[in-house]
């Protein structure tokens, strides 16, 4: 405990330079401005500044990336709570309750609730990455294929729970999601499936893409078709503090997230993306008013930015331990350190200290900037609303368009984006939810992933998911919540919530 | 401020030639940033050397040199994008065995790399690290054979197809041995499962495990070259330890599309051969695991065949292609 307090210290000393802070402010800046843009990620930003990393120092240039990174997170959230378009993919999940909280006129609220979680989620974030980063790192280890799979399938079970209204037609999204998932040629043949020959669908659909068409130009042509309807929005914007009583109501939602996504975070193959969702889902089932999720509920939004913002900070455990990076971003941030001259692996934290532990210390700086820069943009994010959606509505898409061609620097996604636009449309049209597509698309490419790896280490024995105790754990959990879910007693209350 | 003033010079004379409508000439090569694409997504190995290389080729060619990642299609899709660009020196790219030898016997190609290219030089060639996990209890290549003789190993890839893949098949015929193949999606999640001891072993780049390595959190047994690697003098290549006819590396190259005129290939090729000798690519190459390659033009053409030839028949023995 006493090792952990001395080496926070050698990292706040590190952090704390004029130099450093410098760093990390503009890394949260620029972040926070990417993560507002629709489509505009962190991944294009980051590697349109590599090359500019080379001239500083190796841990300036680090804190600065990290902060780009983190702070896109946080900026996301911005954009799907305001015009219910995500901001960054991993926003999905917050625009549901999100938006309709800003439609009550609870803008201003669920910014502030969101910065605030997102704030709590990283402090604690980075006191694990500073305490518990090698059991962390074991913990990554153990999810094997077979693990990743029974995660997945309990992951799904309890994904149904994302859906108000229609059971059937949440089901419906969450297979189609899957099937979506599937595009693209074969992991292990290289086969071709449902690509039609298009060489755009080869590598399959990106998370991004789907997100930006679904929602983002999704949202643009519904409100173009009702125009009365986002008007609703004008009014107020609302208190941008919690009070008291809110804090302390959404304070469970916000640890419970924040545990959440501490530990799919440090998940290989991207968990954290995990994160945001599975909060969702748990707020709901613990929740005694489920049936309002979907209409404004605060620990909707508080809990899954909570749990986005604490998995996109463990995720650095596993590049900071061993070396590996869970995702794009990441593996830019390997990039960077080798173009320094530091190879990323276990040693960096006996070779450079100072590095390792000033990131980890920038990053509680960088969250404490965060809300600092958000708070009081709030009010100017909101002024945006106020701009008449005529001249919005262009500049929004002229951004997406932007942030998907930076993509790939291939203008297929654009298309395919404003494709999956339409299809957005038509979901909302026939009132279906999009957020179970997405959900089911994620869920969907790990699940066949890890199944397959999974069967091709077992032989195709499919014994191979009981035979590990954590996945047979976790197929237990998940088979509970279906239990529980289709026996006749409890029928009553679920169909209760379905049915609203 | 030389620069800028060069830059400024640079920008009068293109207005100049084009206020007189006359077609850029190939003396005035660059006179505006040349593109080098690259098949990857930022981040990667590829990206990496790529970016290596464009840093220093700037230098040498006296212009700016940008990196466009053109990801997709299997990596086919930069290859395309190459093919079909204008053969004037402003679009080149960074092939690497992949998309260059091994797609064409697996995908069925828009263009195929050996028709529409143009092989100007082999820029880097990178030895990849055999590595053991901690469930695979053995100290040498040889024993590992010995222990996928007796049963069956499982190994992890970056992906199918991907050099790492490739270069473990090759490595299964040649010692006669069966091997149960996992592809991941990218080197990380693989090596992690590796970590954690789901699979028994696998081959890989060695910036991707050299911390690991050195750690001796992960064993080096053997490196896939033709020599041993620098930065690990003691572990022996595949070769010394019981296959000796064995050699697979990564290795990329700067091609441009067929058609460029002689004058600026020329200078390409020549800017190509003065970054490969500058001390600070070498450096910097050495970082990302490679050595810097001197097959230039006819013999890296030559080289390219050969290896095309040689994958194809290991694809083909491990009966992997798309209908």
């Amino acid at each position: 405990m006493m090792a952990m307090f001395e080496n926070l210290g050698l990292g706040l000393s590190v952090a704390f330079t004029l130099q450093n802070i410098f760093f990390c402010f503009i890394g949260c800046l620029i972040g926070t401005l990417v993560g507002v843009l629709p489509g505009v990620g962190p991944v294009a930003t980051i590697s349109i500044l590599l090359p500019v990393t080379l001239s500083l120092d190796p841990t300036g240039a680090l804190i600065m990336l990290a902060g780009i990174y983190y702070g896109a997170q946080y900026g996301g959230s911005t954009t799907a709570i305001l015009v219910n378009i995500p901001g960054e993919a991993t926003a999905v999940v917050t625009a549901i309750d999100g938006h309709e909280m800003a439609k009550k006129g609870q803008a201003g609220l669920a910014l502030g609730l969101a910065a605030i979680g997102s704030f709590i989620a990283g402090t604690f974030a980075t006191i694990v990455i500073a305490a518990l980063a090698m059991p962390m790192t074991k913990l990554g280890l153990l999810f094997g294929p077979a693990e990743y799979f029974s995660l997945m399938i309990m992951g799904l079970v309890l994904a149904v729970v994302l859906a108000h209204g229609s059971l059937v037609k949440a089901l419906a999204m969450i297979v189609a999601g899957v099937l979506l998932s599937c595009v693209g040629a074969d992991m292990e043949t290289g086969r071709e499936r449902m690509t039609f020959g298009l060489q755009m669908l080869t590598d399959g659909i990106e998370f991004v893409v789907l997100a930006m068409g679904v929602f983002g130009f999704g949202e643009i042509f519904k409100n173009l078709a009702d125009p009365e309807k986002r008007d609703v929005m004008r009014g107020t914007i609302g208190r941008l503090l919690p009070t008291l009583t809110e804090l302390r109501q959404n304070l469970g939602a916000i640890l419970r997230g924040t545990g959440l996504g501490s530990i799919l975070g440090v998940l290989p193959g991207n968990g954290a993306i995990l994160a945001p969702f599975a909060s969702y889902a748990l707020e709901k089932r613990i929740s005694d008013r489920p049936q309002d999720f979907g209409k404004g509920v605060p620990q909707a939004v508080s809990g899954p930015e909570s749990a986005n913002n604490a998995g996109a900070q463990t995720s650095f455990i596993p590049l900071l331990t061993l070396g590996l990076p869970p995702n794009a971003v990441m593996a830019l941030m390997v990039g960077a350190m080798m173009i320094q001259g530091i190879v990323p692996g276990p040693q960096v934290i006996q070779n450079n200290p100072d590095l390792f532990w000033g990131l980890v210390a920038s990053m509680w700086i960088g969250n404490l900037m965060l809300v600092i820069i958000n708070l009081p943009l709030i009010g100017v994010w909101v002024k945006l609303l106020k701009v008449p959606y005529r001249l919005l509505f262009p500049a929004i898409v002229a951004f997406c368009c932007i942030g998907l061609f930076s993509i790939s620097n291939d203008a297929g996604q654009v298309i395919m984006a404003g494709i999956l636009g339409l299809l957005g449309f038509a979901l909302y049209k026939l009132q279906f939810e999009a957020a179970p597509l997405a959900l089911g698309f994620v869920l969907g490419r790990l699940l066949e992933e890890k199944l397959r790896q999974a069967l091709i280490i077992s032989d195709g024995s499919m014994t191979t998911f009981l035979t590990s105790p954590l996945s047979a754990v976790l197929l237990l959990i998940g088979l509970v919540a279906l239990i529980i879910a289709v026996l006749p007693s409890m029928r009553k209350s679920r169909d209760e919530i379905f049915t609203d | 401020m030389l620069k800028f003033t060069r830059r400024f010079a640079l920008a009068v004379s293109v207005a100049t030639i084009s206020l007189a409508a006359l077609p850029a000439m190939a003396q005035d090569y660059p006179s505006k940033p040349v593109t080098i694409v690259v098949s990857y997504a930022a981040g990667g190995g590829t990206d990496a050397i790529a970016r290596v290389f464009a840093a220093r080729f700037e230098k040498a060619l006296g212009g700016r040199v940008i990196v466009e990642n053109r990801p997709g299609a299997a990596a086919n899709m930069g290859t395309d994008v190459a093919a079909k660009s204008d053969p004037d020196g402003y679009t080149l790219l960074i092939g690497n065995q992949g998309p260059m030898v091994v797609n064409p016997h697996i995908f069925k190609l828009r263009n195929d790399p050996a028709e529409t290219l143009d092989p100007i030089a082999m820029i880097a060639d990178a030895t990849l690290v055999v590595v053991a996990g901690p469930r695979l209890q053995v100290n040498s290549m040889q024993e590992l054979l010995k222990q996928a003789k007796a049963g069956e190993l499982v190994y992890g890839s970056a992906g199918n197809a991907s050099a790492s893949h490739v270069a473990t098949l090759l490595m299964g015929q040649m010692a006669d041995i069966k091997l149960k193949h996992v592809p991941y999606k990218g080197a990380g999640p693989a090596i992690n499962d590796l970590l954690g001891g789901h699979i028994d072993f696998m081959v890989t780049t060695v910036p991707s495990v050299i911390g690991l390595i050195q750690d001796g959190t992960l064993k080096a047994l053997a490196v896939t070259g033709k020599d041993r690697f620098a930065a690990l003098p003691d572990v022996p290549t595949v070769a010394e330890s019981g296959l000796p006819e064995y050699s697979a590396s990564a290795w990329y190259g700067l091609l441009g599309p067929k058609g460029l005129p002689e004058d600026v290939r020329t200078k390409v090729a020549d800017a190509t051969a003065k970054t490969l000798a500058d001390p600070a690519f070498i450096e910097s190459l050495r970082k990302d695991g490679g050595v810097p390659s001197h097959l230039v033009g006819q013999a890296f053409a030559d080289f390219m065949a050969a290896e095309r030839t040689r994958w194809g028949e290991v694809v083909k023995a491990a009966d992997i292609k798309v209908e």
